[in-house]
């Protein structure tokens, strides 16, 4: 039973690990390209939340074509916030941060007058556990843990392979090189913000059957992935796995021994602990 | 084919570029040489759009280019070795080569030009999958050149492209510069080594603080008395 326990609680770690992932990469994207933070990013998550809402508690629609069209939808509104709010501060980490602190703000307060501010449930589209050596798992956590390393997978393989995943990785190291081999650097912006907003939303939707949806729910998320991408180096990809991975893990054993405000605690520890002695995070270039 | 006039460039308040006016035939290598902040970079930089003149034309092929956006540059055929070689170093040899073709849609024309830039550039090829932050200096400024023609360029800005390299590679990368020329693209090759830009160029700018102080053609500025005194060390 001991044993059980344990699993599980890794188990039950490595999907919120995963889940955090997905919105910290987003944010380590856009770091990386812009070398700016954008604390928005968590309305991303929250409006991915309230598609799946719409789509599969209202609506009745599948779970995963909600995720595609949370992906597309969410995803048109990073591109447009990234072309009308946050390019006059490319560079900028201050300014940037004040324009994304007023985002948060506009967000919540929209999502507040457009779907209210009561808690909504999602119903869980996957019923069931799975008894897999004498263990059980939830078929729906499962299905989460999955669907999350398919997609940063899959952002793994854009990034290193396609054409414009390698502009976007050119734009990190050098933006003014990029521009020199025709690389729309202004574009490239827009893409990452794309790409990183649609995967926060899909955290967003996959997580919504497992807890509520409201116009706050951006506020963990953003913290987590904060901490995620300093633990693993900023606008590292690879760190931004590693660090959810292990924030993940700590925050799900931790849950066993530990209150809730300790495990929310966790993270800032850890990340305190790795800074004294890797300032630059785990995976980040110096 | 290239002609910028009455160029003024600003950094903030301070004006980098007060009045360069200069002129690039087809075909033609043209050195501008001058002294450590007299604006050899800075004209490149507003050449390649990465810097936007206060005032000022550039025109490239009849074509007003001094408002366009850097990649919208490469787009018209100007390629640019920006100075510091300014590779992407955490890509290998070969993405860095792919991404000089980014804006090329034909594959097979890519694949050839590839093949093309091994047969010049032996080294390369060698290092294809390593990571270019890793390279000597003399591999990282052939990958710079290496880079820039995979966008096929019809005019190379050149911007100290023998900067801190032993001898024997400066001289290899001065018969690199005159095959390029050789197969029709034409040069600006910016340079504090006056000897080696002047004995490559047909013509020269000198620069002085912001201002074209000289010019003419190289042989007749090899024997001025000023250049020879402050350029050429005596
Ligand atoms: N990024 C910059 N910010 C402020 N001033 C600059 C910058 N780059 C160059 N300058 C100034 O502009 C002038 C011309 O510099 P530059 O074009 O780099 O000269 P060169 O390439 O001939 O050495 C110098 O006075 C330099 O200090
Ligand atoms: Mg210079």
């Amino acid at each position: 039973m001991e044993s059980q326990l344990l699993i599980q609680a890794l188990v039950n770690g490595i999907m919120l690990g995963m889940v955090y992932v997905l919105v910290a990469l987003g944010l380590t994207l856009v770091f990386s390209i812009m070398e700016v933070i954008n604390f928005a990013h968590g309305e991303f998550y929250m409006l991915g939340g309230y598609t799946a809402y719409y789509l599969i508690a209202q609506l009745g629609l599948n779970y995963f074509l909600t995720i595609a069209a949370a992906v597309v939808v969410v995803g048109f509104l990073g591109w447009m916030i990234e072309k009308l709010l946050f390019r006059p501060f490319r560079k900028d980490l201050l300014g940037a941060f004040i324009v994304s602190l007023g985002l948060v703000w506009v967000l919540q307060s929209a999502a507040m007058l457009a779907f209210g501010s009561l808690e909504k449930s999602v119903p869980s589209p996957f019923r069931g556990v799975l008894k897999v050596l004498g263990i059980y798992f939830s078929l729906e956590r499962l299905i989460v843990t999955v669907t999350a390393i398919v997609l940063v997978a899959a952002l793994y393989l854009f990034i290193q392979f396609s054409r414009e995943g390698r502009a976007m990785r050119a734009v990190a190291q050098d933006s003014d090189a990029a521009a020199l081999q025709g690389i729309n650097v202004a574009r490239i912006s827009s893409l990452a913000f794309a790409v990183g907003a649609g995967l926060a939303a899909t955290a967003g939707v996959l997580i919504a059957p497992l807890f509520f949806v409201s116009p706050f729910i951006g506020d963990l998320p953003i913290v987590k992935a904060f901490i995620i991408i300093i633990l693993g180096g900023m606008g590292s990809i690879p760190g931004a796995l590693l660090g959810g991975l292990i924030l993940g893990l700590a925050e799900g054993v931790g849950s066993i021994f530990l209150s809730i405000p300790a495990v929310n605690l966790l993270g800032f520890v850890i990340v305190m602990a790795v800074l004294l002695v890797r300032p630059r995070g785990l995976l980040g270039h110096a | 084919m290239l002609s910028v006039k009455g160029l003024r460039v600003h950094y903030g308040k301070v004006e980098a570029l007060k009045e360069v006016s200069l002129e690039v035939g087809k075909g033609e290598i043209v050195a501008l040489v001058g002294a450590n902040g007299a604006g050899k970079t800075t004209s490149l930089r507003a050449i390649s759009g990465l810097k936007t003149p206060t005032e000022g034309e550039i025109w490239f092929e009849g074509r007003r280019i001094d408002r366009l956006p850097p990649h919208a540059i490469v787009r018209v055929g100007i390629g640019h070795v920006p100075e510091g070689r300014r590779l992407f170093p955490h890509m290998t040899v070969l993405e860095n080569l792919k991404a000089g073709a980014y804006l090329r849609a034909n594959g097979d024309s890519v694949r050839k030009d590839l093949e093309r830039a091994f047969e010049q550039f032996p080294v390369l090829k060698a290092r294809n999958r390593q990571k270019a932050g890793t390279l000597s200096g003399g591999e990282q400024q052939m990958l710079t050149i290496a880079r820039a023609l995979m966008g096929r360029p019809r005019l190379l800005l050149l911007d100290e492209p023998s900067l801190g390299l032993a001898p024997l590679v400066v001289a290899s990368i001065a018969s690199i510069i005159k095959e390029i020329n050789g197969e029709g693209v034409s040069i600006v090759l910016v340079e504090q080594n006056a000897r080696m830009a002047l004995r490559l160029a047909s013509r020269a700018y000198v620069l002085e603080t912001g201002r074209v102080a000289l010019e003419g053609p190289s042989g007749a500025l090899l024997a001025d008395e000023h250049v020879k005194k402050v350029y050429l060390g005596g």
